[in-house]
């Protein structure tokens, strides 16, 4: 089944980050996505996530394509205008990429080329109603298309952040949803109890939320997200878990299959599971689940 | 300076919708210049509206005030005593003005009566052209004193483009290439070996790049 029905059938679904390669060698990339060939619904390939340079999602999800693996294809609205968003997202439809994600992408001066333009042209509402209109045939200008793709669209929600209200949140996931968005994915998640606001008044029939579970790679990197990173709360017992364990690489792994066991125990539309650099390690994540 | 357009009025009537006590507040500086929010506007604009209001057989109150500008406090002190007898506020100043005059007075309702359009120059009455978008990060000493950020349609910084033909650019034959005009300034300054060299790249940092830009200037600061 691919991703699309799952998510339409309520099942719970897998998606992995596959983070394309800085530079044109993508065997790393495709190596570690062919280890979890079968283990993962669909790999989602983000746009130069904290605008630090890289091969782009649509190249990225060409290539695991290319190797028979379902992918979602990320779209930000920071590094192309309208004419390019649109002619991109035709180019992906038309390789066999359905599945999109739109962001609207880190401003570039928090990346590596921060002395870049961003473009912005399109917000993300905006995007998600060209995306539809490209759906009906026509494009942006309204001139009629030879030929209509068609997309699964999910979008990002900050459903869990510590910083944000649950009635913003909410009201995030209605005017989106109404835009066409089918699935939202969240920031990391460490604890059910942040999410729990929104989740206990989302519309669940209608809504896929599938939060992200981050791999966390050492204590030094949990104690900086829970002091630094303002939307992810980590809770003090998580972190006292992972200095209290012998092999602290193996505890983040359970820890990491720990929180998609409970997710889906409730009843969440699936996981995003993040190992930023660590693909490697997402074959012992997913045994363990 | 910088240089404005009057709003259509029919938008106008529209953000103001039920108001009934209103305050149209121009600035004596650019907009004056511009003929599109100085005091001479604050009064076509009042008229105009009294007009509709009593066509529409309304009671609404408009009032009139110009200030020497919108983007100090200074100046936009002096209507703090009477601004409770308004229920909105029409900012016939800039961008700035409109918004210096909404944070000041933060539960009062603040509409732009002007679109802010860029800075520029007066060429003749009536005619007002682009110069600069204020890049952060100036390069006219590098173009002969021509800002190819302005006034170039693609911002290229090692110009003409393909597009450049008898002088014109390719986006209006009206549009004179800043290129062209880049070119021949160089040479009237015998200075045509600079256009031979390639520009660095821009650093679009000091521009919008890296969010809202302030100025701090330690040295004049109280
Ligand atoms: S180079 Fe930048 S600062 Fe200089 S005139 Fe052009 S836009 Fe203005
Ligand atoms: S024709 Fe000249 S002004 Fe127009 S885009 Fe090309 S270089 Fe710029």
């Amino acid at each position: 089944m691919g991703l699309q029905q799952k998510i339409e059938a309520k099942e719970f679904v897998i998606l992995a980050e596959m983070e394309p390669p800085k530079g044109a060698d993508v065997s790393r990339m495709v190596k570690n996505a062919q280890k979890v060939k079968g283990m993962v619904d669909a790999f989602v390939v983000p746009e130069m996530s904290n605008a630090v340079m890289r091969m782009s999602s649509l190249g990225g999800a060409m290539i695991l394509k290319s190797k028979g693996l379902e992918t979602v294809m990320q779209l930000n609205c920071r590094d192309r205008n309208r004419l390019a968003l649109q002619a991109d997202l035709l180019a992906a439809n038309g390789c066999g990429i359905s599945n999109v994600m739109v962001v609207k992408g880190e401003d570039p001066g928090l990346g590596d080329h921060h002395q870049a333009r961003g473009v912005y042209d399109l917000d993300l509402p905006e995007l998600l109603a060209a995306i539809d209109g490209l759906q009906q045939g026509r494009d942006m200008a309204g001139i009629e298309l030879n030929g209509a793709p068609e997309f699964l669209v999910g979008s990002t929600v900050e459903a869990g952040a510590r910083d944000k209200s649950p009635e913003l949140i909410l009201d995030d996931i209605n005017r989106l949803g109404q835009a066409g968005t089918r699935f939202f994915i969240t920031p990391p998640l460490f604890d059910l109890a942040a999410i729990e606001p929104v989740w206990k008044r989302v519309n669940r029939e209608k809504t896929t939320v599938i939060p992200t579970v981050l791999l966390l790679k050492s204590l030094g990197m949990a104690r900086y997200i829970a002091r630094n990173v303002n939307h992810t709360f980590i809770p003090d017992t998580l972190i006292e878990r992972i200095q209290g364990a012998p092999d602290k690489v193996r505890e983040c792994i359970e820890i990491a299959s720990e929180t998609i066991r409970t997710l889906k125990k409730e009843g969440f539309g699936g996981v995003q599971i993040a190992t930023i650099g660590w693909e490697d390690k997402l074959p012992e994540i997913l045994k363990r689940i | 300076m910088i240089v404005a357009d009057k709003k259509p009025i029919e938008e106008i009537i529209e953000e103001l919708g039920a108001h009934e006590k209103i305050l149209i507040l121009g600035c004596n500086e650019c907009v004056t210049v511009c003929e599109a929010g100085g005091k001479k506007e604050v009064g076509i604009l009042a008229s105009a509206l009294r007009m509709y209001f009593l066509n529409q057989e309304r009671d609404v109150k408009i009032d009139e005030e110009t200030l020497q500008r919108q983007c100090d406090h200074e100046y936009l002190e002096e209507i703090r005593d009477k601004v409770d007898q308004y229920d909105a506020i029409v900012s016939i100043a800039c961008g700035v003005g409109v918004q210096f005059t909404a944070e000041k007075y933060f539960s009062t309702p603040v509409y732009p009566g002007v679109n802010t359009c860029f800075m520029g120059a007066t060429e003749e009455r009536g005619l007002w052209t682009e110069r600069c978008q204020g890049c952060g990060q100036c390069i006219l000493a590098r173009t002969g004193g021509i800002c190819p950020v302005s006034r170039c349609a693609k911002r290229v910084l090692n110009g003409p483009c393909g597009g450049s033909s008898d002088g014109k650019c390719e986006i209006n034959k009206e549009v004179i290439c800043a290129w062209q005009l880049i070119v021949e300034r160089l040479k009237a300054l015998d200075r045509f070996d600079d256009y031979e060299e390639l520009s660095p790249l821009k650093d679009w940092s000091t521009d919008r790049a890296g969010g809202p830009r302030k100025v701090v200037r330690e040295d004049v600061q109280p």
